[in-house]
């Protein structure tokens, strides 16, 4: 079988993607692992999504439905239940996706992809959590597929560690289910989820956030049975004079997310040290010019409008690529000051019309003027009151106005 | 009361190794495991090197069973269909400690060991790249290899259920008496087995269980070994195990890989309490900063697990042997390494005991093993036939490592059924991919629950204890 475009994941990236791509015209496939599109969408009950792009508080799935609906609409076609084992690239314009699924093996053939896997959660190994490997811990997303999809409760005392909004939003519906959480503890000096949700999620509920502190180790045979805490010193070494039991059953690890971009790894692909993830032009589009890349794959956001909008960009880029074949030359690299930590998008070109750079920045910062250079000029600036490390932030540049360089500062008023 | 010829007390690489042995030659005999699973506790958290036997002073039990194991690990995991890495281990040195590296040498040519070899800068950079930059000189032994050691007892139990033999999960032996017809009884407090011949292979617990039978007492003391491993991604980074010159203290930090592609890092040694498999910032510590005596500076970012395991040691050899007071009972305390390496050549050796003691074999059609069904490792085309023949082995369980429901089933199926999720895990590596089972794990409660046809709050990491899920939601379902 043959298509313009495989979208490899249908989580709202995906269905973005494969929407807007369709709409253009393109003949679609959306492949999908689980037996229904939504992606994390599926176990996030609580609602909050939308807001920004769809103008009202719908739930995850309440989100998804819209996006699947929609989809549906098109003449895309979605295969459910079905995995992206391997990508070959044969050459211009010609690409095979291996997919595997209950009825076997099979090969499909298309002009480009359009990779939306989203992410996965970090394990407490890989930050170094010592101590005991007994039942009870669990990556926070996990807890949540069990308690909203499975309807388990996985644990009656809880402590969370990392302030994450996963770990952050475990915390309220755990106590909605009647489970204690004794305490969130978070590492860095400051909570690394949105400020609604430290409201909404914890001092609604009178749940401890213990900042600048750490688990120093698990305690507990078969089961968790606590967790030694300490405050952490400015250089992350523990204090441990101050370390003390907090007695739990169960521990809930919000850590940070890493891309599922394991089908991208034998491709040599240029990569990003702060996302972990390949790097994008403003296209979306990598070094090889047939893969796209979209969603929390691409990097983690912080609300989901944020990736259905880039989602979209991402979709309309590879439809234009799948019938055309053009590609633009001499890209432009976003340099960054140290107070930004990475852009979406690592490549500009000139006079291709105007492109929103996201980017995170890396502290807290009042009065945050921040200001796009080329050559000496100033093409683009924004001034924001307060930009906070997790939060994405944008800057819409006219490329027409670019020299032979981009330059992106954060300076403070 | 249920009655054997042989009873085997604990699961670990020595007491899976002699049920095989003793179910293939046509023995009555019970494996006993107070686990809920065999493959308890040290044979689990190990290097996983079958040593070439260059190590271990001449002249003891240790350089025996060493040499003679090793020997027959390739031929073993043939025969069960697990994987024998045969990729040679590497000790290496700086230009000044040449000479230790020669002793190394010819105490390994008085161990008899094939194939031994020091090699200059040149040769080691073929072998490998990123050695440390001051290394100069390395001990090459070819014979020694990797091998999964819970893959291998896994493999091993089932070979002997196939073959006649009785494995009890779940029991743990706290009372051995001796009948006036001079049979034991073992019990666990509730159910009671006997047999003429008791082989105590119980590892850390080795010495009680010969004070339970009155046999001779030993003191044990136990070192903790804490190891760091690698995302499969940074496979290559060595490819065989790359040892430090070893001390009184023991072998040393080394940079080594596992047969499934990952890179292992440690063991430290600490001495610790009977049981003590947690992980310290301490031994993390000092397995990233030794491990630079040998090697380059690995990619700790790329960490994925964390764990630890418990040497056993009772003086400074294996003890192995019949006990002289007490007429029919074996044990081996102290099996500390290369105990994995040397287990074969050790059960040969209590089957030789046995038979002179009057144990009687009989010649028996052996039944072969059947190894799991590996999809990853099948061809996209030998795949696909399989799934069209069974639509399980296309439904994706564990995305890391690539492991479909239909091989979840085999282990559920097989002649030592995987009862919780840790045995499903020795069996085909589910949760111990790069994201550590947040993906799989419910999937694996919900198989396990169907399969057993009990609740999902009934179903244990690693047995009783160790629930995942502790019960409904207020609402139910949505
Ligand atoms: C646990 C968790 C909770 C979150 N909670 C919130 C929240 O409360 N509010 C909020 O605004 N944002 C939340 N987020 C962020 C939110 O996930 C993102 O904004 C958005 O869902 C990301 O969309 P995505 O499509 O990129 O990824 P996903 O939603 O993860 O979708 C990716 C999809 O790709 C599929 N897939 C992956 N690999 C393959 C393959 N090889 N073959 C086929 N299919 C594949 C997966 O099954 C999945 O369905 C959360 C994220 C996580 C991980
Ligand atoms: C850090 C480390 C690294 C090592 N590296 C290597 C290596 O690279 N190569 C090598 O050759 N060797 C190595 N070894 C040594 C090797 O792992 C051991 O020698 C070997 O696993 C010992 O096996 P075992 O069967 O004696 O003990 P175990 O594996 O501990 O088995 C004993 C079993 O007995 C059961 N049991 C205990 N008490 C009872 C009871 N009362 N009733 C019923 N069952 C009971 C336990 O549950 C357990 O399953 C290493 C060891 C350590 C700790």
């Amino acid at each position: 079988m043959n298509f313009d475009i495989v979208v490899v994941g249908g989580g709202p990236a995906g269905m973005a993607a494969a929407y807007s791509a369709s709409e253009k015209g393109s003949k679609v496939l959306i492949v999908e692992r689980e037996a229904k599109l939504g992606g994390i969408l599926n176990q996030c009950i609580h609602n909050g999504f939308g807001l920004h792009y769809l103008g009202e508080e719908l739930t995850g799935p309440e989100y998804a439905d819209v996006w699947q609906k929609k989809l549906l609409k098109t003449k895309a076609k979605v295969l459910l239940s079905s995995v992206v084992t391997k990508i070959e690239r044969l050459g211009d314009r010609n690409v095979v996706v291996h997919i595997k699924n209950s009825e076997g093996v099979s090969k499909i053939k298309t002009k480009a992809v359009v990779f939306s896997m989203g992410c996965r959660e970090k394990p407490g190994s890989a930050i170094n959590l010592c101590g005991t490997r007994p039942a009870g811990v669990f990556a926070a997303g996990e807890a949540q597929k069990l308690v909203n999809v499975h309807g388990k409760l996985v644990g009656k005392k809880v402590v969370i560690l990392g302030s994450g909004d996963i770990g952050l939003i475990m915390a309220r519906r755990m106590t909605c289910e009647g489970a204690k959480v004794v305490g969130v503890y978070e590492i860095m000096p400051k909570c690394g989820g949105l400020a609604r949700n430290v409201a909404q999620c914890l001092n609604d509920f009178n749940i401890p956030l213990f900042l600048s502190t750490s688990i120093v180790k698990i305690v507990g045979d078969k089961r968790v049975s606590g967790v030694v805490v300490a405050p952490v010193n400015p250089d992350f070494s523990f204090d441990l004079t101050k370390q003390k039991l907090v007695k739990c059953d169960t521990v809930l690890l919000s850590v940070g997310l890493l891309p599922e971009i394991d089908v991208l790894n034998e491709f040599n692909l240029e990569r990003s040290n702060v996302t972990n993830s390949v790097v994008v032009n403003q296209f979306y589009q990598t070094k090889i010019p047939e893969f796209f890349v979209c969603g929390n794959v691409l990097h983690v956001n912080d609300l989901v409008d944020n990736v259905t909008v880039e989602s979209l960009e991402a979709g309309v880029c590879a439809a234009n690529f799948a019938k055309t074949g053009k590609t633009t030359k001499k890209p432009i690299e976003v340099k960054l000051d140290k107070n930004i930590r990475y852009t979406s998008m690592k490549y500009v070109y000139k006079n291709t019309g105007s492109v929103t750079l996201c980017f995170r920045v890396s502290d807290e910062f009042k009065n945050a003027k921040i200001v796009a250079k080329s050559g000496e000029e100033i093409v683009a600036s924004v001034f924001k009151p307060v930009v906070r490390a997790g939060q994405i932030e944008k800057i819409v540049v006219d490329t027409s106005k670019l020299k032979n360089d981009l330059n992106l500062c954060l300076e403070v008023a | 009361m249920k009655t054997f010829d042989v009873l085997i007390v604990g699961g670990g690489i020595i007491g899976t190794n002699l049920f095989s042995l003793l179910a293939r030659n046509g023995v009555k005999v019970a494996l006993l495991e107070k686990e809920d699973d065999i493959c308890g506790l040290v044979s689990r958290a190990n290097s996983g090197v079958i040593h070439a036997g260059y190590d271990p002073r001449p002249n003891t039990l240790m350089a025996k069973f060493n040499v003679e194991g090793t020997k027959m690990y390739p031929q073993m995991c043939k025969r069960l269909g697990v994987d024998f890495v045969s990729c040679g281990s590497l000790v290496v040195a700086k230009k000044e400690d040449k000479k230790k590296l020669e002793e190394l040498l010819n105490r390994g040519k008085q161990n008899k060991v094939p194939d031994l070899e020091i090699l200059g800068k040149k040769d080691l950079q073929k072998l490998e790249k990123n050695l440390a930059d001051n290394i100069e000189f390395g001990l090459f032994a070819k014979t020694a290899g990797i091998v999964s050691p819970y893959e291998i007892c896994v493999a091993l139990a089932e070979e002997g259920v196939l073959n006649g033999g009785k494995v009890f999960l779940n029991f743990e032996v706290k009372l051995i008496e001796k009948q006036e017809n001079g049979k034991f009884v073992l019990s666990n407090g509730k159910e009671e087995i006997a047999a003429k011949f008791v082989v105590n292979c119980a590892g850390q617990h080795a010495a009680k269980i010969n004070d339970l039978a009155g046999a001779k007492h030993f003191k044990m003391n136990f070192v903790k070994g804490e190891y760091i491993l690698l995302d499969k991604a940074e496979k290559g980074f060595v490819n065989r195990p790359v040892f430090p010159l070893p001390t009184e203290k023991g072998k040393g930090i080394l940079a080594n890989i596992t047969t499934h592609g990952n890179i292992l890092l440690g063991p430290t040694a600490f001495p610790c309490k009977l049981g003590d498999t947690s992980v310290t910032l301490e031994g993390i510590n000092k397995i990233k900063q030794d491990v630079l005596a040998s090697v380059k500076q690995p990619n700790f970012r790329k960490t994925i697990k964390l764990f630890a395991g418990v040497r056993v040691k009772s003086g400074s050899d294996f003890n192995i042997s019949r006990d002289e007071k007490q007429k029919n009972f074996y044990y081996a305390v102290g099996v500390c390494s290369p105990g994995l390496s040397a287990a074969p050549a050790i059960a040969q050796h209590f089957l030789h005991l046995l038979k002179e003691d009057g144990l009687k074999t009989k010649k028996i059609i052996v039944k072969k093993r059947k190894p799991y069904t590996n999809t990853e490792k099948l061809s996209e085309k030998e795949l696909d036939k399989l799934i069209k023949k069974n639509p399980n082995y296309g439904k994706v369980v564990c995305r890391c490592e690539n492991i479909s429901q239909g091989e979840i089933l085999e282990a559920l199926n097989s002649p030592l059924p995987a009862k919780n999720i840790d045995a499903i895990k020795r069996r085909l590596r589910p949760t111990m991919g790069r994201c550590q089972g947040s993906f799989c794990r419910p999937k694996l409660v919900k198989i396990l629950s169907d399969f057993y046809k009990t609740k999902e709050e009934d179903v244990t990491l690693n047995g009783k204890g160790s629930e995942i899920v502790v019960g409904n939601i207020k609402g139910g379902i949505q």
